[in-house]
């Protein structure tokens, strides 16, 4: 059993009156990438904040690397890089400045050369005398991330790294977590884009309303609920027919395209050839949608994961 | 240590590179020495003190407290905060950088009143002012800090702030002789945080003296600056009030 980085027990936050986690478990393994998905309002955010120190819970314990964040939350916080959803860098700093200080924070001391090292790894080297307001939006998140492990910490934690990106610079910050994970660090990171969530993580956490309904790999969550795949093709074939042939759990045509649900899509559509060659039919425009952390999301809370957004 | 002055290399070069903060500390105070100059440069002896005094008092209240709000409204704070660094560090650094920018702003309009004005300042006077100076700054800084402890929004902040700096910058005998106001408000005023600063600062700079009154005026001067201070600890807030 590989040591464990992350412990939430029984987490419960509050605003106030509002409840924002009501209840959270959760553990992360060293050297994974773990992701936190669910809409906006979720608790994504709270739930970071009450890793890092800068939430109180109202119950529950949070460990980092083994240091309870509520009894000794200065040594928690020198296991922790971060990146904040809404992040603002110290105003007027040059790059290569932000970057010193910021590591400085954590009483680590880089030299100029250490500095460009790390800018070179976030493709901002020639941009180190540039003052950070200066920068594009995808310059700045790089920059955030930068900033992040400039104190060379064992967990990052990335609050939604990739939201406000055009995709291109969304792909540069893949890379850039992708390596980071590569060298062994710990990678927590949170997002409502469930394309996001497959591409990078190993493990999820599906949380909805200040609950984590399900955590999992992201194949392991798809296969659990035992989802069907949707075929659909250019046929005309009785859905009576169609409704009986191996695997299929329900069939419909919407305009001239037959949708057919089913466990096993394979064993589906060489029926469904022969069927079509007894009837002298032809099949085309065939389609084939697996089940995805979309459906998933839709199964366990009732709602479209992208609704709230 | 170093984490120590790291950090105030920053918050210094933050303040520098800021064009705000530029004009109204360093440009704003010499200004104000050339328009008080114009309409009366036979009071500028009167006048110097004040002007130290009232400019002290807005720096204190207002122009000290900006970029803090700043940086809690933007969420710097917050990110900050996510660090190990102790809120007392931060806050310190913060403060030694705008204190040596009041005392800089205080030697420039003594400058501009000993060069332009022929205001008598010697060595011994100077001794004595600027401890003077340096205590009213702390004091004013940290009434600024309960406000923008109290206060929601940085605007709010300042408007607060502006208000109490101009009533308190009338009748404190900094530009009009404490004699010039109604009867019962001149009983008043003795009481108030800016008067006693006035009295310390021009006795010293002037004739190098501590003020006849000088022990009261250092008792009520440090409760205010304690006590405030106090206050806007307990207030501080990383996070903007939602
Ligand atoms: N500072 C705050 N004050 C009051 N309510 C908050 C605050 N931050 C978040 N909330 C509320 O807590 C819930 C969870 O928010 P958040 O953790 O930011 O969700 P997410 O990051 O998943 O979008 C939401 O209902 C949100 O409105
Ligand atoms: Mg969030």
């Amino acid at each position: 059993m590989s040591q464990t980085m992350i412990d939430v027990r029984n987490l419960t936050a509050a605003y106030g009156s509002l409840t924002a986690l009501n209840g959270v478990n959760l553990t992360v393994a060293k050297g994974e990438i773990f992701g936190l998905l669910g809409p906006n309002g979720a608790g994504k955010t709270t739930l970071l904040a009450n890793v890092e120190g800068l939430h109180k819970p109202k119950q529950g314990e949070v460990h980092v690397g083994g240091i309870s964040v509520q009894t000794d939350a200065a040594a928690a916080k020198r296991q922790l890089g971060i990146q904040l959803q809404k992040t603002a860098l110290l105003d007027d700093l040059t790059v290569a400045e932000l970057v010193e200080v910021y590591a400085a924070l954590y009483e680590v001391y880089l030299t100029s050369k250490e500095i460009d090292a790390l800018l070179a790894r976030f493709d901002l080297v020639e941009k180190r005398n540039t003052l950070a307001r200066r920068l594009s939006g995808g310059q700045q998140q790089r920059l955030a991330l930068a900033v992040a492990i400039a104190n060379d910490p064992q967990i990052v934690l990335l609050d939604e790294p990739t939201s406000a990106l055009d995709p291109h610079a969304r792909r540069a910050v893949w890379d850039v977590i992708r390596q980071l994970h590569d060298e062994g660090r710990t990678i927590v990171l949170t997002t409502h884009s469930m394309e996001e969530a497959e591409a990078l993580c190993g493990r999820i956490a599906i949380i909805d309303r200040g609950q984590i309904v399900a955590c999992d790999t992201p194949s392991a969550l798809i296969a659990n609920l035992q989802l069907n795949s949707m075929l659909k093709a250019t046929v005309e074939l009785p859905l009576e027919q169609v409704r009986t042939l191996p695997e299929v759990s329900n069939a419909r045509y919407t305009g001239q395209h037959l949708e057919v649900e089913t466990a096993r899509p394979e064993v589906t559509l060489t029926a469904l050839h022969e069927l079509a060659a007894r009837s002298g039919r032809s099949i085309r425009d065939v389609m084939l949608r697996q089940p995805n952390l979309e459906d998933v999301f839709l199964k366990l809370t009732g709602h479209a994961l992208a609704e709230s957004n | 240590m170093k984490r120590f002055l790291i950090l105030t290399k920053a918050m210094t070069l933050m303040h520098l590179r800021n064009g705000y903060v530029l004009f109204w500390n360093f440009a704003f105070p010499v200004l104000l020495m050339f328009i008080y100059g114009a309409i009366m440069s036979q009071f500028m002896d009167y006048m110097t003190p004040g002007v130290i005094v009232l400019n002290a008092l807005s720096f204190g209240l207002v122009s000290s407290s900006t970029m803090m709000l700043e940086m809690r409204e933007k969420s710097v704070l917050r990110r900050l905060q996510a660090t190990p660094l102790p809120a007392g560090h931060l806050v310190g650094s913060y403060l030694l950088v705008n204190i040596i920018i009041g005392i800089l702003q205080s030697t420039l309009i003594i400058a501009t009143g000993a060069l332009l004005y022929k205001v008598p300042v010697s060595a011994a006077s100077l001794l004595l002012a600027y401890p003077m100076i340096l205590a009213g700054l702390l004091a004013f800084m940290a009434l600024g800090g309960i406000i923008s402890g109290a206060v929601a929004k940085s605007g709010a902040a300042s408007a607060i702030g502006m208000t109490v700096y101009f009533s308190l910058m009338f009748i404190s005998d900094m530009i009009f002789p404490l004699d010039m106001l109604p009867g019962w408000l001149q009983n008043v005023v003795p009481y108030l945080p800016a008067y006693p600063v006035t009295q310390l600062v021009r006795s010293a700079l002037l004739d190098a003296s501590l003020d006849a009154n000088w022990v009261s005026h250092f008792v009520l001067l440090v409760t205010y600056g304690a006590g405030a201070m106090l206050i806007a600890a307990k207030l501080f807030r990383w996070e903007p009030k939602a």
